[in-house]
């Protein structure tokens, strides 16, 4: 059992790595030679525009971790046969405590790789104001974890995976604040909000998260526009929306359905953006801005739903005048 | 989990929906079940969402359709017998509604096209007579019997008892369609000039309304 979920967790792996050699080979060994030079840079960006490959970025750091762990000579293919081998060895060390921790337990204790790249990212969280968004980070969470640093070899997406993980984390703590909000109002222990309120609230809440990491968050922001990407942030932001949406008591079926989530995508898209550049105390002037959208949605949707009143009013007035008129001209009756 | 037992006690008033500086009141619903299971994982969560999906779809352009009837024969003596059919379409579309809002479902974007086509068709059909209006009615309730059993099928082969409560409100629904369509054939639906290629048109256009609202 535990042999053949060795064999697995390689097997993974080993396909990772397999991203990464399958990339222009006919370029890694040159890439190697001129590691600085301008067909390096020219693959890099070959590598980065290919949407399902991983970001070449991960194998030259593969380059830089394996040359700060062993002087060995700066070939592609020595590389990455020693990266082979490295998470193959790590491989071989993992099972032994899962060994220890199995026991008599029958494995009750056995983690799925998704449970552990989870564990990894959110403690490579912790080393995103000083190393960014970007592998390194992840390296040194995974070492503070007790594992090698070439477990990144699991991340094939590299950053892209550590910034959807952290927004997929926050989403789930705004999603139970919310739902404990909501609670405490069932019980009739607190009042319920205005709505415009509520989404204020909401909002702000969920871009306090990002305050720890402010400095690096245009890092992020872009990494998420990359193509790769797109399709899961798009997805994030879909599910936050809908549930501040959902919390906020919307419960509509027919177009209201999406206009509704559009404005709030805006305002929290144009938002997120003013917070990026602001300085004041607090992010004040955020807020404000944020005050100041939601009440730019409120004024639209009175405006409408004054406009369609008016509409069905005038409507009516030209009914009645077009009945008055054949009564006038003697075409009601009926012959 | 949490979130299915809130949704459940949370009845949505439709009418208050429009309001954004309402404070949101909070009712109970009469009811302590949901029709439909929470769902496992998001392979169940897509195959509910699409039947819901297309079924609200399906009830909001019957709904259309008969309203569109309505405006051209209101007042003639088929006039009733069309309000009375689409009153109970009405009723299928408000436990539609509730449904969806229970269970987070997206309504389908195409609902504004499927509100004009509707009641276009309902319109145009009935400007060729009552026979035309029937034969119309006929067409569209069989598409959607048709659509239903299918539905039915399909739950039915997941797993049975899982869905009772839902299988039971499309079993019922579709035998209120059932209903109409033969009500449509016993006032002379099949007597319009061009029957077979009124019905065919309309079906085949009931099948791509289907199959679009499902994925859109």
């Amino acid at each position: 059992m535990a042999a053949l979920l060795r064999g697995l967790r390689a097997g993974r792996a080993l396909r990772g790595l397999g991203g990464v050699v399958a990339a222009p080979t006919a370029t890694k060994p040159q890439c190697s030679g001129l590691r600085r030079g301008f067909q390096c840079a020219a693959a890099r960006l070959q590598d980065e525009a290919k949407s399902d490959k991983p970001p070449s970025s991960s194998s030259t750091t593969y380059h830089e971790h394996y040359q700060a762990h062993s002087a060995k000579e700066d070939t592609a293919a020595a590389s990455q046969e020693d990266s082979a081998s490295d998470p193959a060895a790590e491989e071989a060390s993992r099972p032994n405590t899962s060994y220890q921790d199995q026991g008599g337990e029958q494995g009750e204790e056995y983690e799925t790789e998704e449970q552990l790249q989870a564990r990894i990212l959110t403690a490579a969280l912790e080393f995103v104001p000083q190393h960014g968004w970007s592998m390194e980070a992840i390296a040194a969470g995974a070492e503070t974890l007790g594992l090698s640093s070439a477990s990144t070899g699991m991340f094939n997406n590299g950053a892209g995976d550590l910034v959807l993980h952290f927004i997929a984390q926050c989403n789930s703590q705004l999603t139970e604040i919310l739902a404990e909000q909501h609670k405490q109002v069932q019980l009739g222990q607190a009042e319920p909000k205005k709505t415009a309120d509520f989404l204020r609230d909401a909002v702000e809440t969920r871009l306090r998260m990002y305050i720890p990491y402010i400095e690096s968050w245009p890092q992020a922001m872009s990494i998420l526009l990359l193509p790769h990407n797109i399709p899961d942030s798009l997805k994030h932001l879909s599910t936050l929306v809908d549930d501040i949406w959902y919390y906020a008591g919307d419960r509509s079926t027919d177009m209201n359905w999406y206009t509704k989530r559009a404005a709030l995508t805006g305002i929290y898209n144009t938002t997120e953006l003013v917070m990026v550049q602001d300085s004041s105390p607090d992010f004040q002037d955020t807020w404000n801005f944020l005050d100041n959208r939601i009440q730019d949605v409120v004024n639209m949707a009175t405006t409408a739903k004054q406009v369609q009143s008016t509409g069905e009013a005038v409507v009516q007035g030209l009914m009645g005048a077009a009945v008055t008129l054949k009564n006038l001209t003697g075409m009601n009756q009926r012959r | 989990m949490q979130r299915a037992t809130h949704t459940a006690l949370y009845y949505w008033s439709p009418m208050i929906r429009q309001c954004l500086t309402c404070r949101v009141p909070v009712q109970l619903s009469s009811r302590a079940y949901s029709v439909v299971p929470p769902p496992r994982d998001s392979e169940e969560k897509e195959m509910l969402d699409r039947i819901l999906r297309v079924d609200h779809a399906g009830e909001y352009g019957a709904n259309r359709i008969y309203a569109g009837q309505m405006a051209v024969l209101g007042r003639s003596r088929t006039g009733p017998l069309i309000q009375e059919m689409w009153d109970q379409e009405k009723k299928h579309l408000e436990k539609f509604n509730e449904i969806l809002a229970e269970n987070r479902v997206r309504p389908t974007a195409l609902l504004p096209l499927w509100n004009i086509a509707g009641f276009a068709l309902g319109a145009s059909s009935a400007l060729l007579g009552k026979e035309g209006a029937m034969a119309c009615t006929v067409a569209v309730e069989e598409s959607i019997s048709e659509h239903y059993n299918s539905q039915i099928r399909a739950l039915m082969e997941k797993d049975p008892e899982r869905y009772t409560e839902l299988l039971q409100v499309i079993k019922e629904f579709r035998d209120d369609e059932m209903e109409h369509h033969d009500t449509g054939l016993e006032h002379d639906a099949e007597t319009v000039p061009g029957y077979w290629l009124l019905k065919n048109a309309i079906q085949l256009g009931c099948k791509a309304a289907i199959y679009v609202s499902e994925r859109v």
